[in-house]
């Protein structure tokens, strides 16, 4: 264990409080201290208008970035993430669908069960035997994610008035978040806590999977439970904020240059970094760009970052 | 109870049959060492053993368990493998993989406790890679990776220790240096290996057991498993197999043939004598030569290496001199040979008449050879060997130096003598 991983949680956690703290500050209408008490609007946009948002940025943030840090031990490639397996296209995909056939009701619904089917759907095209290699899942994750973003373009297509809301929804964001929103997302701690109790087979599996079935690890039921946790909590994350990208691609990494590849650690400091990553992310956008979809500024930053991690592994 | 017993088992992988009726066990405590050719199905078998292959038929019992019912954690404890070589994506201290032995002793929610470090610390100890403990994996040669996966096996608290070619692709060095650490821990763990390395196998295992086309070809000791029957069956190549002169293990020496038709199945005799015509004989019979010699004592290495090769020779029983009788069938076989050669070997009185019948075939082609520059004729005879040299040289025989040279000189047509 690294001697900066005994500071990482601790600091990070403080971070993540410190952030949240400031995010509900923060924001398009100054609201100060004073104001808090004396005007029930002040109040309102605090409890009732950051304050979910930011929790929500907060636990969306955290489900990308812990099913990121598993896909990439699930795959032993630093390059996976969600995405990878379907899960976000087939969010994108069933939310489109409650948007162009039930004028955007149930969305939420549609999403998550769309990410959810993608990810069992991957899984099983490339079972075969009763195992799924690495190699083929990855392959048919790419294979379906074209298939469904083909049908998410004729619907899009064909989309006509609801177009623009489809777009907002894809480039992914936290606008009108309530309480409500906060609750469908707090299973998320569940299913991160369900990961986090496979850190040490994920370690192992990390290594190589005929290694890992020596080392006692049962590769095939931990390969399906990966995949189901972090199917669950990217889909939650994809239902209440659409697909945001890069989060869950970077903070895995970023986290085990930091705490090193010990995923006991690496999960739990993925998680906060990811949340306080959003979080502030989303900070950014409504205060300064008037609310722009939070996904592009994670691109804007996420992209390059990503080049530069390729060029760097090119280079070792 | 064995430790591991597998009896019957087929394994296939598709269509393709790999392993038939194998059926063997390891005892308590010793070196079972699997050898065999490429493709033969070692490492097929192990994988079987560890449960990583599932077999179509038969059975594989540990300590008389039958190893479907064991969990797959349960089954770490029981059997801890180490493979040839695996890359290691992720940036793991050596201290970190090596607590991945401990995976399967502690509970999904229970974390490493102090004893689970002490183990750890002992296998790092026992494999001799405490002190790279704090190093990254990435930072450290083959062989101390090598040696990191010992340990991480030897964290299992294994009863069974399978290593696949662990040291194929290390230094002999480090071979050694493994394989003795895997030796000092035997009465304690039953180990059963694949090696690729037939003399590292004879030296290190207690048992072999010889693979060939999928089927257990045979088992024993090395002594009776590493013979030269069994290897050129199964390797279909020639070999010498002889006491190694420290260890008196089974030593084998592969004998390295380079065919070729320079011979043309011409008849050349090898007058030759203590080790000088070994190599020569073996390197004229693979140049397709139809060989003779003699006279030899049956004690001379020459004569042993002409009985392996299947050459005629003509010989003596041991301390005896040159008989009439042997004379006239060396005089018959110098008759009907194309060229005679001669080595430097050592004269004296008892074979002297080897040389002196020589003189007599003054239109025979004779080259005198010698291995390097600075072998010269070990003279015992108060220089009548020297003089019968010089006899022989004066009738036009030549001095050739070296395998080479003296297959240069064969090759020529112009060996007539003048």
């Amino acid at each position: 264990m690294r001697r900066t991983a005994l500071i990482a949680i601790p600091a990070l956690t403080c971070t993540l409080l410190v952030s949240i703290a400031c995010a509900v500050a923060l924001g398009p209408t100054g609201i100060s201290l004073g104001s808090l008490f004396a005007s029930p609007n002040a109040w309102t946009i605090i409890w009732d208008v950051r304050l979910p948002r930011v929790i929500a940025a907060a636990l969306v943030g955290c489900a990308l970035a812990v099913a990121g840090t598993a896909m990439q031990g699930l795959f032993r490639n630093p390059m996976a993430d969600p995405h990878i397996i379907g899960t976000s296209s087939g969010g994108a995909l069933g939310a489109t669908i409650a948007i162009v056939l039930f004028a955007g009701q149930g969305r939420p619904v549609f999403a998550f069960a769309g990410a959810m089917a993608a990810t069992f759907a991957v899984y099983f095209i490339a079972r075969k035997g009763g195992k799924i290699p690495v190699e083929t899942l990855l392959l048919s994750g790419i294979a379906l994610s074209t298939l469904l973003a083909a049908l998410l373009s004729f619907l899009m297509y064909t989309a006509g008035q609801s177009l623009h809301q489809i777009m907002f929804w894809l480039m992914g964001g936290l606008w009108n978040v309530s309480w409500d929103d906060v609750f469908v997302a707090l299973p998320v701690l569940l299913g991160c806590t369900g990961i986090y109790l496979f850190a040490r087979d994920v370690n192992i599996l990390s290594l190589n999977e005929e290694d890992a079935t020596h080392l006692g690890v049962n590769v095939e039921r931990l390969k399906q439970i990966l995949l189901a946790l972090s199917a669950f909590v990217a889909g939650i994350a994809v239902a209440v904020a659409g697909s945001i990208g890069f989060i869950g691609l970077i903070t895995p990494h970023v986290m085990r240059l930091i705490v090193g590849p010990d995923h006991r650690l690496l999960f739990p400091a993925a998680a906060l970094a990811g949340a306080i990553l959003l979080v502030w992310s989303d900070t950014l956008t409504r205060t300064f760009t008037n609310d722009m979809p939070v996904g592009i500024i994670t691109a804007c930053f996420g992209a390059p970052f990503f080049i530069y991690l390729l060029r760097s592994r090119m280079k070792a | 109870m064995k430790p591991i017993e597998i009896i019957d088992v087929d394994v296939s992988y598709g269509a393709k049959k790999i392993l038939e009726a194998i059926t063997f066990h390891a005892d308590a405590g010793e070196i079972l060492g699997i050898v065999g050719p490429n493709g033969s199905g070692k490492t097929t078998l192990l994988k079987a053993m560890s449960r990583v292959v599932t077999r179509d038929s038969g059975e594989i019992r540990l300590d008389n368990r039958d190893l479907d019912t064991l969990g797959h954690r349960e089954l770490a404890r029981q059997v801890a493998v180490v493979p040839q070589d695996i890359s290691i994506g992720f940036d793991y201290t050596v201290r970190d993989i090596v607590m991945m032995g401990r995976h399967p002793h502690i509970g999904r929610l229970a974390s490493e406790t102090l004893r689970d470090v002490e183990i750890c610390d002992h296998a790092m100890h026992l494999a001799n890679v405490a002190y790279l403990a704090g190093m990254s994996v990435h930072d450290i040669s083959g062989g101390e990776r090598q040696r990191v996966l010992i340990a991480r096996a030897l964290a299992q608290e294994p009863n069974i220790l399978l290593l696949d070619e662990a040291t194929s692709n290390l230094d002999v060095s480090h071979q050694v240096e493994i394989l003795n650490i895997i030796r000092d821990l035997t009465g304690r763990i039953t180990v059963v290996s694949v090696f690729h390395d037939l003399n590292l196998a004879a030296y290190y295992c207690d048992r072999l057991l010889l693979l060939k086309d999928r089927k257990v070809y045979a088992t024993g000791t090395p002594e009776e498993v590493l013979t030269y029957e069994n290897i050129r069956a199964i390797f279909q190549m020639e070999t010498l197999v002889k006491p190694h002169p420290l260890t008196g293990k089974p030593y084998v020496l592969p004998v390295y043939t380079h065919q070729s038709n320079v011979g043309a199945n011409r008849r050349v005799h090898v007058v030759c004598g203590g080790g000088t015509g070994s190599n020569i004989l073996h390197l004229l019979h693979a140049a397709d030569f139809t060989v003779t010699c003699g006279i030899l004592n049956v004690m001379d290495t020459d004569y042993g290496t002409a009985m392996r090769l299947g050459l005629p020779c003509v010989a003596e029983p041991p301390f005896h001199g040159i008989t009439p009788g042997s004379l006239a069938d060396l005089r018959q076989r110098l008759d009907h040979a194309d060229i005679i050669v001669v080595t430097t070997m050592p004269i004296g009185r008892g074979n002297l008449d080897n040389l002196r019948v020589l003189l007599d075939y003054p239109a025979k082609p004779i080259l005198l050879y010698s291995g390097s520059s600075n072998s010269v004729m070990e003279d015992y005879t108060g220089g009548e060997a020297g003089a019968v040299l010089t006899g022989l040289e004066a009738h036009g025989a030549l001095q050739v130096e070296g395998p080479e040279e003296l297959l240069a000189s064969l090759s020529q047509g112009h060996l007539k003598r003048e």
